[in-house]
């Protein structure tokens, strides 16, 4: 953080958000560990949630009325949000490690966030859509 | 000279030691999850009642390439995600005890979930009341 030595004393977590403050791929590296150790967390909870599997067709129905109730539809949206942002920035870093990404990484990051948010967007319309529109 | 680019990727192949084949892996299971993941996830929640309906889970579990993939997609996640967190505690410089218990913890945990995961997928009888 040297480029900020001259600032009035700051908090150290202060001082580390105003450093990555102009630099879109930092914020970038600090959502993918974010989102990957959320996704990470789901996924146990994603793989307990579904061994009611095993306990049969009442058990499995039962507990899925809970997992469709709203609350957990706006969840599962969110979900989606970390999904899509996991997964193309992963595209992305694939392509600046493997490929020649870091000559155009910033314009990759501008189409990560627009694909994703695009995506994103439509699953509202999927996951909402018996609240949306009147049902056949 | 410049070097080839076959040989930049081949020389990820060789540290035994260096962590560089786990960095390698992490990018090809990575790729293989974008599209199993964005795959899933558009599957389930295409409308409200695909992916959290006993009879439509029921039918795609039949299929026994699905399971399958299911079973591939259940280790691979893991794997993907609890290298990533174990990348994440190596950034840090921590005691050794300490380090060695995230690494039990998250190998435990890991072994169990996929366990877990697993035997859903195996024991899983369509016809159970």
């Amino acid at each position: 953080m040297a480029y900020l030595q001259n600032r009035e004393p700051v908090g150290a977590w202060t001082r580390i958000i105003l450093a990555y403050k102009r630099y879109s791929g930092t914020w970038a590296y600090l959502l993918h560990r974010i989102t990957g150790i959320g996704l990470t967390t789901y996924l146990f909870v994603h793989i307990w949630a579904l061994s009611s599997l095993t306990k049969g067709h009442a058990a499995f129905q039962e507990e899925m009325k809970t997992f469709t109730a709203f609350p957990f539809k706006v969840l599962e949206w969110a979900l989606g949000a970390l999904v899509m942002f996991h997964a193309f920035n992963g595209i992305r870093i694939a392509i600046v490690d493997l490929g020649n990404g870091a000559r155009y990484q910033k314009k990759l990051l501008g189409a990560v966030y627009v694909v994703g948010i695009g995506l994103v967007l439509l699953m509202f319309f999927l996951i909402f859509q018996n609240d949306l529109f009147a049902s056949k | 000279m410049q070097k080839q680019s076959s040989d930049h990727l081949r020389s990820y192949a060789k540290g035994r030691k260096s962590g560089a084949p786990a960095w390698m892996l992490q990018r090809i299971t990575g790729l293989a999850l974008v599209i199993l993941t964005v795959g899933h996830y558009i599957l389930m929640h295409y409308n409200p009642t695909s992916g959290h309906d006993y009879d439509s889970t029921a039918s795609r579990l039949s299929s026994p390439i699905f399971k399958g993939m299911y079973l591939a997609f259940i280790t691979i996640g893991m794997y993907h995600g609890l290298q990533g967190c174990w990348n994440v505690v190596r950034d840090f410089k921590l005691r050794p005890w300490l380090t060695y218990t995230i690494f039990g913890t998250l190998l435990v945990l890991g072994i169990i979930f996929v366990g877990m995961g697993w035997n859903t997928m195996l024991t899983f009888d369509p016809n159970k009341p």
